[in-house]
């Protein structure tokens, strides 16, 4: 699962209002080496929520040391834009966990694919 | 920042029609369109008479485009033909061909004047360099020496436009089909029916014919995606993820979710995807709802399956409102929903929708009552109570149907539906 995917997904449990950010909880962490296309990355900043990216990039220990907030022309800074798209695109969680950080449930994260499906008295 | 959703979209080998209101500076921004044609007339399906003991060709279509010495606008005519005229005696199929080529000849006079107003705009707009030196040298070869002025509307209706006809043929037709012969029938009807002048030298419009064999299959249902430029697609029964991997082949820049709730389907997907180099932008989830975030993606791609049961011992017919609702939810403002469905669920997809507009007065009044649906939207990253996604199970009301099309799946016939969501302050 790569940091983008979590960036976007929610839980939907049963009751719960704020089912985001999904907290992770890493047990086997990749980088996988992609091809980086700075349009892309410059494409996708303005939709990510960043502070939940920060936060789960920090969680699996591949931060890069971005900042807290969004800078502002980031469209020509490379290096920037570099880093992003390592954690973005680059990182990939193997196995683990997504929990919802108000009811608690834990989705697990298996061969890098988050299982977000719930029982039927769940959902 | 998208384009206006083609509707009425149509597909042959290597082309594909549709209507948009994108004024022309927008639909020269293009990007998978290598040229712009300009349609300007479908003539209904010719009728021939039915010849005792000739199996019929399902081919049928017939394109007849009038090709101008500028690049990017050409003007086209569609007349769908059925092709039972290449196995009539020549002199009938010819004489069959001359009287179905022409229709209307206002119809021609105004598609001529309208290319000619397009033409101008387009010369005048852009001093495009290297392309404009180009085209001028195409001229001199065709020994046409006129100003742009000269070409303008105006010009065009006094004089009787001079002309010649190419004509290609591809696919099974060619084989029983010759294309000088075909060109010369199609000259004669014109010069004849119009007036005006064949003329192979100094010809001002080239009217270009293309005869094909049609197959609308999957491809057309692929093709709505050469019309938005959309940065987050998807697709929340991904299957194994064919139709997000030839989406990929046409937005190069916009990243997929693929969503289905195997995880057999799901592993095989992630399969193509690595097969295929899409693993940087190809997003899989294991689900059975879209556990996203209200209004985060730009467009819904989705092969509904049929018959097949779904998820927690529902089938798809019950299901299908609440998977509307969803898909109708995580759509951005403006977003796309494009559906690929069985007649059955076609018919019944219709009804859903359909009763939230049923006439302009309702939906006024629907507007008025529909306060509490500003509250979903407004925080993009909080899922709503559950009394408020039940209310938005039943509505639908922001889907606005764009049209609907058949196509042929081999053995089924299936109908892709597209829809926009409607921008929340035309609510």
């Amino acid at each position: 699962m790569k940091l983008l995917t979590h960036n976007m997904l929610t839980s939907h449990v049963k009751g719960v209002t704020k089912g985001y950010p999904l907290l992770i909880k890493a047990t086997e962490v990749k980088v996988n080496e992609v091809e980086f296309n700075p349009q892309f990355v410059s494409r996708m900043i303005p939709k990510l929520e960043w502070s939940a990216l920060i936060q789960a990039a920090e969680g699996v220990g591949h931060r890069q040391d971005l900042p807290d907030t969004l800078v502002s022309n980031y469209e020509n800074d490379e290096d920037f834009l570099h880093k992003v798209h390592r954690v973005l695109l680059e990182v990939e969680v193997i196995e683990g966990s997504l929990q919802c950080p108000e009811s608690g449930r834990e989705f697990p994260i298996s061969k890098g694919v988050p299982n977000m499906l719930l029982n039927e008295d769940e959902s | 920042w998208f384009w206006p959703l083609a509707r009425i979209v149509e597909h042959i080998p290597g082309r594909v029609f549709f209507c948009c209101r994108a004024a022309l500076q927008e639909l020269m921004r293009l990007k998978s369109a290598e040229r712009l044609f300009l349609l300007l007339r479908k003539a209904p399906p010719t009728s021939l008479p039915k010849n005792p003991g000739i199996t019929q060709v399902c081919s049928k279509v017939k394109c007849i485009f009038i090709r101008t010495f500028r690049l990017r606008f050409r003007l086209s005519f569609l007349y769908p033909i059925n092709d039972a005229f290449l196995v009539l005696p020549p002199a009938k199929a010819a004489s069959m061909i001359q009287q179905s080529i022409v229709g209307n000849p206002d119809v021609w006079r105004q598609a001529l004047s309208t290319w000619a107003a397009l033409q101008a705009e387009l010369n005048g707009s852009h001093g495009r360099g290297q392309k404009r030196k180009r085209e001028e040298e195409e001229d001199d070869v065709n020994g046409i020496k006129e100003s742009v002025e000269s070409e303008d509307a105006c010009g065009l209706g006094q004089n009787r436009p001079t002309f010649r006809v190419s004509c290609r043929c591809s696919g099974a037709i060619a084989r029983c089909c010759n294309s000088q012969n075909l060109s010369r029938i199609i000259g004669v009807a014109i010069s004849q029916q119009l007036g005006w002048k064949a003329d192979l030298r100094h010809c001002k419009v080239i009217l270009c014919f293309a005869v094909y064999a049609v197959v609308n299959d999957l491809l057309s249902f692929i093709s709505y995606c050469l019309f938005f430029d959309a940065s987050v697609i998807l697709d929340p029964m991904c299957g194994v993820g064919t139709i997000l991997l030839e989406a990929a082949q046409e937005c190069p820049s916009a990243v997929f979710i693929g969503m289905d709730s195997e995880e057999a389907q799901l592993q095989k997907a992630a399969e193509n995807v690595e097969a295929a180099g899409q693993v940087n932008r190809m997003l899989l989830v294991q689900s059975s709802y879209i556990p996203l975030p209200t209004g985060s993606v730009d467009a819904v791609l989705c092969d509904v399956p049929f018959g097949r049961r779904f998820s927690c011992s529902t089938d798809m017919t019950s299901a299908l409102p609440r998977i509307l609702a969803e898909m109708e939810r995580v759509l951005s403002d403006g977003g796309y929903l494009v559906l690929l469905l069985s007649l059955q669920l076609s018919g019944q997809i219709k009804k859903l929708v359909k009763s939230n507009t049923p006439n302009p007065e309702s939906r006024a009044a629907g507007r008025n009552t529909k306060s509490p649906d500003h509250t979903h939207g407004v925080s993009k990253h909080s899922s709503e109570p559950d009394e408020n996604r039940e209310t938005e199970r039943l509505k639908l009301s922001s889907l606005l149907l764009q049209n609907t099309h058949r196509v042929s799946l081999g053995s089924t016939d299936a109908i892709i539906h597209t829809y926009t969501k409607t921008h929340t302050l035309t609510h």
